[in-house]
């Protein structure tokens, strides 16, 4: 893998987790971390810089989507699960 | 009937205590002799008034500031070292402060990404991308945390 396509790819994935991390809902916060660690991992051995690329764009398409859910979340913030009554804020 | 002017004595006692030198308290107390009512529901009161009688102001009045202890090199390390013990990844026993986290512990690039995130959420600060991938050991993020804190010694 290129250089700048490895930076670009560790860039990405950091915000994806950035974002991930801002959902209000327990739900979609864990699921979101879960499936972007889960997607990066699997896709680690890819060397082919077509398959890279189209990756890449998934992810970014992704990371729109994830930002547009999270203010989405904000919005219309649901009451709290059990297993978060006691968290005070979203890390 | 006795019973009650007893109390109403102790209310007035008491009050007067209080507000010392002013006669507005005592005024009030000699309007409530009026009503029996009124004398009852001020009896209310007298028992919280004597609650705050009985602990005296002065011990244990001080003032709490929520901040945390001053980072010292030595707490940096000690939570850096804490963090990276709770990352699933790492095994406690193996983890020295120059321990290189891909070459001593067999982590990646996406591994070393989410600890610099951690050690933001610890630090409360954000690192940029650039600096972040230079950071390889732990005594490198100890070391980079001081800087960006003002943490000299």
């Amino acid at each position: 893998m290129a250089a700048t396509s490895k930076a670009q790819v560790l860039s990405l994935y950091r915000l994806l987790l950035k974002e991930s991390k801002a959902f209000p809902s327990y739900n979609y916060r864990t699921y979101a971390l879960r499936r972007v660690r889960d997607a990066f991992r699997e896709n680690q051995g890819v060397e082919d810089p077509k398959a890279v690329e189209q990756l890449l764009q998934k992810a970014r398409e992704n990371l729109d989507i994830i930002r547009r859910q999270v203010s989405i979340g904000k919005m219309y913030a649901a009451q709290r699960t059990v297993v978060e009554s006691t968290q005070k804020k979203f890390v | 009937m006795a019973s009650l002017a007893h109390r109403f004595s102790y209310v007035a006692r008491s009050s007067a205590r209080l507000c010392y030198g002013s006669a507005v308290p005592r005024a009030a107390c000699a309007s409530i002799v009026s009503s029996r009512r009124a004398l009852i529901s001020c009896s209310q009161p007298t028992r919280w008034t004597k609650a705050v009688r009985v602990c005296s102001p002065t011990p244990g009045l001080c003032r709490k500031y929520g901040d945390l202890p001053p980072l010292t090199l030595q707490n940096i390390e000690d939570r850096v070292m804490y963090v990276l013990k709770l990352y699933d990844k790492i095994s406690p026993d193996t983890l020295q402060t120059s321990s290189h986290f891909m070459k001593d512990l067999g982590l990646d690039s996406l591994d070393q990404v989410e600890i610099i995130m951690a050690m933001e959420d610890e630090f409360g600060f954000e690192i940029p991308d650039a600096e972040a991938e230079k950071l390889m050991t732990p005594a490198e993020v100890v070391q980079y945390i001081a800087d960006k804190k003002d943490v000299y010694d």
